[in-house]
């Protein structure tokens, strides 16, 4: 009878939708959109040609060569690709062109809808300062310090004195760690301001130096927000994402274990993070980010003003699918949910999948995936972009795959979650799957005694994993019995070793 | 059959006897086992291990990657990495293995024929001789470094 198989009539939010994204996100969005019965068009750069979200999608666009500044960040190609396909909205992913206010009102101006906030947020809370300007006047708390440059060292030993040490100076033209300081009193407050100001001049021609109270060992925790056209605004509670590796988060978990000795921290964060959203204008799914420090304050760091990697935690304890209702709300329906609909059941954990070493710094390491066997089972959830005989392309964020698990409390999580690893085959690249393993098996982490120093701790701990005697026999008997010739057994490729099975037998 | 194994720098033997195997290590560890092997699964005493070819040479068993090399005894022939007499001369390994003494230093006259670096594997120890007269022109191998065959471990001119 009807063309959709077991999906309800319903009334369209757009037929055809462009993912302006690559990789596991744009695999996740083709996810959504299929669900839903909406036609998706994934765009693509040279190197993604035979991507997993090129073969899942319905249409594919060309946008470019490889490199992202000529395809992936191409504002303009991407609006002809939409055009070209008949696309009536734009998905950004995350990353790329998703934070980017000139694209939403590029793609407004074509008369195509771009699935994020308005232009005008993105606006406002792009810009860190002045972001931290609007949590102010809106009232979230922000890490404590002068707004200004200071005039002199001595200037900075009275606001030193009312902050209380330790104090951070900070370069006000600053970026990437230049001219920032770390001040643990008096005695070492006038030689530091000297070199911290010596130093932000020389880097940035700008040697004016501020205050800010340090956060020592501060957790990162995130609220999720999601909100309509309508001005109506909720939260979805937290993620904690403090296992980090060069500021890159790479486990991530909903809910935050802090919650559990401190009730009523969710709900306090979720205010102020929809304080600061309110402020905005915001819509759509966003992201508000805190650092909280050991005594469980909280304070305002910045907005994501987009789908967030880490998501699928969210979804696994809220059971609500984020990115349904972000094309929903961008076709302008009403967020029929309420503040109280929000129930938080269980605990999902996620690790982020990356080809690189945790041998060499992190170092990426992109090439070919030999042999890939991915984990499945009860609580296992993997958004993942690759296959068997993929090549991992150099010239993007080398993320494969997130693979999360839920439990009913946090302990059967991490159980599951390390369940899921050991029967996750990933070969060709070097990749983090083992790593993450003994991280679960971290006393600390298993106390969820976690901050954003974790990693650096944790590798002074680290006991590696090494395989076995019996493992090493193991692979030393099919290196062996390969070295042999005759009826080897090639794990590469197994249909050669059936092919020459074939040929014993035919002999 | 037998082979030489060295996993992660340390040396061991392999031998394979119809379904039987004997790995022994050179630190005395041994496993004694009857195997089946198919496809990617290895059982060894009942025991169930994944096995996957990687990058290269590289293999991942139950999701670590082992740095191994499997070869045969009767390859092992001294100073296969030098090929001609006269000109400036590589002196390579022969087969992977671990450096146990450096003969010889930067400048040194060399007769042909002459030790140059001692190279093990499998307990067996292998030295690396001159091809020709001449004089050392580099020195490449370091004591207890890790070799793989065919790595230059000394140059003579």
């Amino acid at each position: 009878m009807g063309r959709y198989i077991g999906y309800p009539a319903r009334v369209t939010l757009f037929r055809k939708v462009l993912i302006a994204n690559r990789g596991e996100i744009a695999v996740r969005v083709v996810r959504a959109l299929r669900e839903l019965g909406i036609a998706s068009v994934a765009a693509y750069s040279d190197a993604d040609r035979g991507s997993l979200a090129v073969r899942l999608a319905d249409e594919a666009a060309h946008v470019g060569p490889s490199p992202s500044a000529e395809s992936y960040l191409r504002i303009d190609r991407m609006i002809d690709a939409a055009k070209r396909h008949g696309a009536e909205a734009i998905h950004p992913g995350y990353g790329f062109l998703s934070e980017n206010a000139d694209f939403a009102e590029a793609c407004t101006a074509a008369g195509i809808v771009f699935i994020g906030p308005p232009a005008d947020a993105i606006r406002k809370l792009g810009s860190k300062t002045a972001a931290r300007q609007l949590a102010i006047a809106a009232g979230a708390p922000v890490v404590p310090g002068t707004e200004r440059a200071l005039s002199g060292w001595e200037e900075a030993r009275a606001a030193a004195h009312s902050l209380g040490y330790p104090v951070l100076l900070k370069a006000s033209a600053g970026g990437g760690g230049k001219g920032m300081r770390r001040v643990n009193g008096d005695s070492e407050l006038q030689s530091t301001f000297r070199d911290a100001a010596s130093e932000a001049g020389r880097a940035f021609g700008n040697s004016e130096v501020y205050i800010e109270k340090l956060v020592e060992e501060p957790r990162h925790i995130e609220i999720q927000i999601l909100g309509d056209r309508h001005g109506h605004l909720i939260h979805l509670g937290e993620r904690e994402c403090s296992i980090q590796r060069r500021h890159q988060k790479v486990i991530e978990e909903c809910p935050s274990p802090l919650m559990s000795t401190h009730p009523d921290l969710r709900q306090r964060m979720g205010e102020a993070a929809l304080k600061v959203a309110r402020a905005a204008g915001y819509a759509n799914a966003g992201t508000v980010e805190f650092l909280v420090d050991r005594d469980a304050n909280f304070y305002f760091l910045e907005v994501n003003t987009r789908l967030q990697v880490e998501h699928p935690v969210t979804e696994l304890v809220t059971g609500l699918d984020l990115v349904e209702w972000q094309l929903k709300i961008a076709a302008g329906e009403r967020l029929t949910l309420q503040q109280d609909d929000v129930t938080w059941r269980g605990s999902a954990i996620e690790c982020r999948i990356y080809a690189e070493d945790p041998d060499r710094d992190f170092m990426p390491a992109p090439g070919s995936i030999v042999h890939l066997s991915e984990p499945a089972g009860p609580g296992v959830r993997l958004d993942s972009g690759i296959f068997e005989g993929w090549n991992v392309p150099l010239e993007y964020d080398p993320l494969l795959a997130k693979l999360a698990a839920w439990g009913p409390t946090r302990e059967s999580a991490i159980r599951r979650l390390d369940r899921a690893l050991s029967e996750y085959v990933l070969t060709g690249v070097r990749q983090n799957i083992a790593f993450f393993r003994e991280v679960l098996a971290d006393a600390e982490f298993r106390n969820g005694r976690l901050s954003t120093s974790f990693l650096d701790r944790f590798f002074q701990r680290r006991k590696k994993t090494e395989a076995g005697p019996e493992m090493e026999a193991a692979a030393a008997l099919v290196l062996a019995l390969e070295s042999q010739g005759s009826g080897s057994p090639l794990l590469t490729n197994v249909s050669r070793w059936l092919e020459s099975g074939r040929e014993d037998l035919l002999r | 059959m037998k082979r030489h194994v060295i996993v992660n720098g340390r040396s061991g033997t392999i031998e394979i006897e119809g379904s039987r195997l004997r790995y022994a290590r050179e630190d005395g560890v041994v496993i004694e086992s009857e195997f089946s092997l198919e496809g990617t699964s290895v059982l060894l005493n009942g025991r169930s291990s994944r096995i996957a070819k990687g990058a290269g040479k590289e293999i991942w068993v139950n999701g670590l990657l082992l740095s191994m090399e499997v070869f045969d005894p009767r390859d092992l022939r001294p100073g296969q990495g030098a090929t001609s007499s006269h000109g400036r001369q590589e002196v390579a390994a022969s087969m992977p293995g671990k450096v146990i003494r450096v003969l010889v230093a930067l400048g040194d006259a060399v007769e042909e024929g002459q030790g140059l670096v001692v190279v093990e594997a499998m307990k067996m120890q292998n030295e690396m001789k001159s091809p020709k007269a001449g004089r050392v022109a580099e020195v490449r191998a370091r004591p207890d470094a890790t070799v793989g065959a065919g790595e230059v471990l000394v140059v003579v001119e």
